[in-house]
């Protein structure tokens, strides 16, 4: 079967995993302003943003043959969680047949998660299944280091663009790897390249860390919040974003007994501001502020779709964390109205706000 | 010789040059109407400051700011080119050194700047709505059939109050007829809606924001007294207007510029006031390199490409 998933972030890691398990893939395009224009067409005007561009990315996938759609679901009271009926919906009146695997977490509703397993697994072993997981999973945190290292090099790089067009490159590399061998070597390949990378020196004190925490998909995907993290990167700030896949695995992995990852961390930190689970990622958005700060950060962005319910909750909560940490904080809001000119404006005023915090005057 | 920096800011309504010595002092100013022609106003502006500076002025370096920075960054070869808060700000503290809060409301645009020792620690901007800014107000004024200049002016003449609805421009319009046929006169009115813009920008800007005196109100609707008293009413305390209250974004950048000159010890990129006879030509362009159809914009003089930006991916700006 033709098997299609939402475009989010580093995407040839779930073409990876579905590659593996022998399925025959359909790459739904990088979201431009044409997924948007469909999305935005066929959705209903009132849902959330990112529900609008991942129904134009179906769209896209579904012309392009896709059968069956692989997703996440979502938990607490987000629509997330109705994501997939609303998209089963508008593709069916669109005319097309397309079918959902919806994976929840699996210690909620374990059936469902072992049924929709069973789907995908088709008629390899248990073995294979196995073996693939964990080379997925090993290709995601590789990844995961040297993006974080491009997330960092781009603020000193000399020639502008050199560090994203050699992440391009690796991601690339990264897509061709079939063996736990070939992975390493991408790997290296990797380092290679961005140790080629001439950057200009600068004194550690003079290192501006800049946090992005938010919903999921508007911090992943790149192509839908003008590319906050190369825009900032090329304002001289190094980059962290709250959300990085092989954490969200290695949390969504894990039963909670066992659970020691970073992000259970984080939401602890979070509990003061909001102690209870209000869906989406606004627990982990203030979860991650608590923790740039204590990690010396410079400041954070905040993004968040237009009409995002639990996002709108920790927006109004943001103001007296950043009074009470002394950490600022800029929340821009995105969806298709947004006005690129204006957002720029804010970001560049918002970089200088951190530039003259550190020089004790404006700018 | 004497040196001197230019500021300039071309917003969507007016454009404002200034001219400043090494002391910040203002020895020139001009605020004209942008009328959507942002290249031919600046080139105006450019003429006439040149008659009115003196003879042994050497220009030391050049500041844009506003939402045509880039552009007139481009074709006057500014050193510095600065977004409109830090600019506003940049301004704001030297005049009043001590300022705390500034209210800054524009043609199109406005924000609240909070300043804490001389620093910007937080901002707001007003995002998809021109509720409350001088466009909607010059708008009104028009319909009433009020010159723009005496309309502050009339909102003290009211007598009694009337409240009108501003959180929207169409529905404060709307509800501005409404009251007009109850009968409430034309400052009355007026004032209502110096009131309605005044709640509307505190409470849609300063939300969850402390704001602390002393404040400066400025930006060309700071020449409506109306809406100074409004403010004062609204937060309770006296609201400062700066002398240059009009020319503040121009006389940041210009600030800004000296500063950059002065810390760098490099010479000014102005490419002197001929470029105010240059063919100077932008224009824009759809590109078909990928399905995100992206609007480059391409600036020209004498039919060379000087700048191009606009593109997602860098393939056009870095091409240059």
């Amino acid at each position: 079967m033709k098997v299609s998933f939402p475009y989010m972030g580093t995407t040839i890691v779930y073409k990876k995993l579905l590659e593996l398990l022998g399925h025959e893939v359909v790459m739904p395009p990088k979201p431009s302003q044409y997924t948007i224009n469909l999305g935005v067409k066929y959705s209903p005007e009132f849902a959330c943003f990112p529900l609008k561009v991942i129904t134009g990315s179906y769209i896209e996938a579904a012309e392009l043959g896709a059968e069956v759609i692989v997703t996440s679901g979502g938990h607490g009271p987000c629509r997330a969680g109705f994501y997939e009926q609303v998209h089963r919906r508008i593709l069916e009146e669109k005319g097309f047949n397309v079918d959902f695997i919806v994976f929840n977490s699996m210690f909620r509703d374990f059936k469902q998660f072992f049924a929709n397993m069973m789907m995908l697994k088709g008629t390899n072993s248990w073995f294979k299944i196995a073996q693939s997981l964990l080379m997925v999973y090993d290709m995601i945190k590789k990844l995961d280091i040297l993006e974080k290292r491009v997330q960092e090099l781009r603020a000193y790089e000399l020639k502008k663009g050199e560090t994203t067009k050699a992440w391009e490159q690796i991601q690339i590399g990264f897509d061709k790897a079939s063996s736990k061998k070939d992975l390493q070597q991408a790997f290296n390949n990797g380092e290679v390249l961005l140790n080629q990378i001439k950057t200009f020196n600068i004194y550690d004190k003079d290192r501006i860390r800049i946090g992005i925490v938010g919903e999921i998909y508007v911090v992943m995907e790149s192509s839908i919040n003008m590319k906050m993290e190369e825009l900032l990167g090329n304002l001289g700030a190094e980059v962290e974003r709250s959300q990085y896949l092989s954490e969200w695995v290695a949390y969504n992995a894990l039963p909670g007994f066992m659970n020691r990852t970073h992000e259970v961390e984080i939401l602890k930190k979070g509990e003061p501001y909001i102690p209870i689970n209000i869906g989406g990622h606004a627990k982990q958005t203030v979860g991650h502020i608590v923790d740039y700060s204590q990690r010396g950060f410079d400041g954070v962005i905040h993004l968040m779709p237009f009409g995002c319910l639990p996002e709108l909750v920790s927006q109004s909560i943001v103001p007296k964390i950043s009074q009470a940490l002394d950490i600022p904080v800029l929340t821009l809001s995105i969806d298709e109205q947004s006005g690129t000119a204006n957002s720029l404006t804010r970001v560049e005023a918002f970089m200088d706000l951190i530039k003259g915090k550190r020089m004790k005057k404006i700018s | 010789m004497k040196e001197f920096y230019i500021g300039i800011d071309v917003g969507s309504v007016s454009t404002n040059i200034v001219l400043i010595d090494n002391n910040c002092d203002v020895h020139y100013s001009a605020y004209t109407r942008t009328n959507g022609q942002p290249l031919d106003s600046v080139k105006k502006g450019l003429k006439e400051l040149q008659r009115a500076l003196p003879a042994d002025a050497y220009i030391n370096g050049v500041g844009s700011t506003g939402s045509g920075r880039q552009l007139i960054g481009t074709m006057v070869g500014a050193d510095v080119v600065k977004n409109e808060i830090t600019a506003h700000a940049t301004a704001t503290a030297h005049i009043v050194p001590d300022v705390k809060t500034i209210f800054e409301i524009g043609g199109q645009d406005s924000k609240i700047i909070v300043i804490d020792n001389q620093m910007v620690v937080d901002f707001a901007m007003n995002t998809v709505c021109a509720a409350g800014t001088g466009s909607f107000l010059d708008h009104q004024a028009e319909r009433l059939g009020i010159p723009i200049e005496e309309f502050g002016a009339m909102a003290l003449m009211a007598e009694r109050d009337v409240r009108i609805a501003g959180r929207c421009t169409v529905f404060a319009e709307s509800d501005m007829i409404a009251k007009q046929q109850f009968g409430f006169s034309k400052s009355e009115i007026i004032k209502g809606l110096c009131e309605a813009l005044v709640r509307n920008y505190i409470n849609n800007l300063g939300r969850g924001k402390k704001l602390d005196p002393p404040y400066v109100f400025q930006g060309g609707v700071a020449a409506n007294i109306g809406i100074k008293t409004a403010f004062e009413k609204e937060i309770g305390h006296e609201v400062i207007v700066p002398k240059n209250f009009n020319i503040m974004g121009a006389l940041g950048s210009a600030i800004l510029a000296k500063e950059y000159i002065l810390e760098t010890s490099s010479s000014t990129k102005f490419r002197g006031f001929e470029t105010a006879d240059l063919d100077f030509q932008p224009s824009a362009f759809e590109c078909g390199g990928c399905s995100n159809k992206c609007e480059v914009i391409k600036v020209e003089m004498d039919s060379k490409v000087v700048a191009m930006w606009g593109d997602r991916c860098g393939k056009w700006t870095n091409s240059l």
